[in-house]
């Protein structure tokens, strides 16, 4: 692979995994908040 | 009920992820690694994170144990969360950096090896904090362990100048300071770090009050009466003296 096809990958990475991070807070925070509504 | 809803950490992180990647696609290639240096500019600042972040978890620790108030809790178990997934990303960078410089994925250097056993110890102060419901009972046991781990910090850090390794002793954080020459080179790391702490702190902001939430959504639970059977069964009709 070239040294550009290692650094697309490793930005890929990057931004690919935090953005699946935060998406996972995101979507924790909604549902969390969901049951915790039906539970009052 | 918390019920904050802004939005405003998710437009720093886009934000912050944007200019850190325009100045590392800007800046020059290095004399020696070629392009491959612009992969530094994301492992750099999440290994850097990856210290900060059990930093802040030894302060919200030991602000626990001084105060017993669980926002420190929360600072200490979201900083950790968030920690876990800088030392990952850092990790795995250097593998993708590694494997073309290096020629191997992976070395047992005192460097590698250390920050593996730092992931996997911050790994176990997850599980711990899952091995009660009692919010108090949680946050003592993983204050204990979350002032032990930072000892790990330093040891990483200076692994590369007390031991004989492979890894590349710092460029940024050393005594005789940075040893980037090129100006654009050392602005895309800087504003890097600084970049990737800003997003650091907008999913703190979140972090935090996800775990403000799911306090609420234990003690909400415990609070219910369940019923003993299931709801299938229902209760005789004791009005009618038991008959059908």
């Amino acid at each position: 692979m070239s040294q550009w096809g290692w650094v697309t990958l490793a930005y890929i990475v990057t931004f690919g995994s935090l953005g699946v991070y935060a998406w996972s807070i995101a979507y924790r925070l909604r549902t969390t908040r969901r049951r915790l509504r039906e539970l009052e | 009920m918390t019920d904050r809803t802004s939005t405003w950490p998710w437009v720093v992180i886009a934000g912050a992820a944007a200019l850190s990647f325009t100045l590392a696609m800007v800046s020059p290639a290095d004399a020696v690694q070629g392009n491959l240096v612009r992969i530094m500019y994301v492992h750099v600042p999440a290994a850097w994170l990856a210290y900060f972040a059990f930093f802040v978890t030894l302060v919200g620790s030991v602000g626990y144990l001084a105060t017993r108030s669980l926002r420190w809790d929360r600072v200490a178990a979201s900083s950790a969360e968030i920690g876990v997934f800088f030392t990952g990303l850092a990790i795995v960078l250097g593998m993708i950096w590694g494997k073309p410089t290096w020629g191997v994925w992976w070395t047992w250097d005192a460097r590698l090896t250390l920050t593996a056993i730092m992931f996997f110890v911050y790994l176990g102060y997850l599980a711990l904090r899952r091995t009660t419901t009692d919010p108090h009972i949680r946050a003592k046991r993983a204050a204990v362990l979350g002032i032990i781990g930072v000892v790990q910090i330093p040891l990483v850090h200076f692994s590369v100048t007390w031991w004989r390794t492979l890894h590349q002793p710092p460029s940024l954080i050393r005594p005789d300071g940075p040893q980037i020459q090129d100006s654009l080179m050392l602005l895309a790391l800087v504003v890097g770090v600084i970049a990737f702490t800003a997003i650091y702190a907008a999913l703190m902001v979140k972090r935090v009050e996800l775990q403000a939430v799911e306090e609420q959504l234990t003690a909400a639970e415990l609070s219910v009466d369940r019923p003993v059977a299931g709801e299938a069964v229902t209760a005789p009709d004791l009005a009618l003296g038991g008959e059908a």
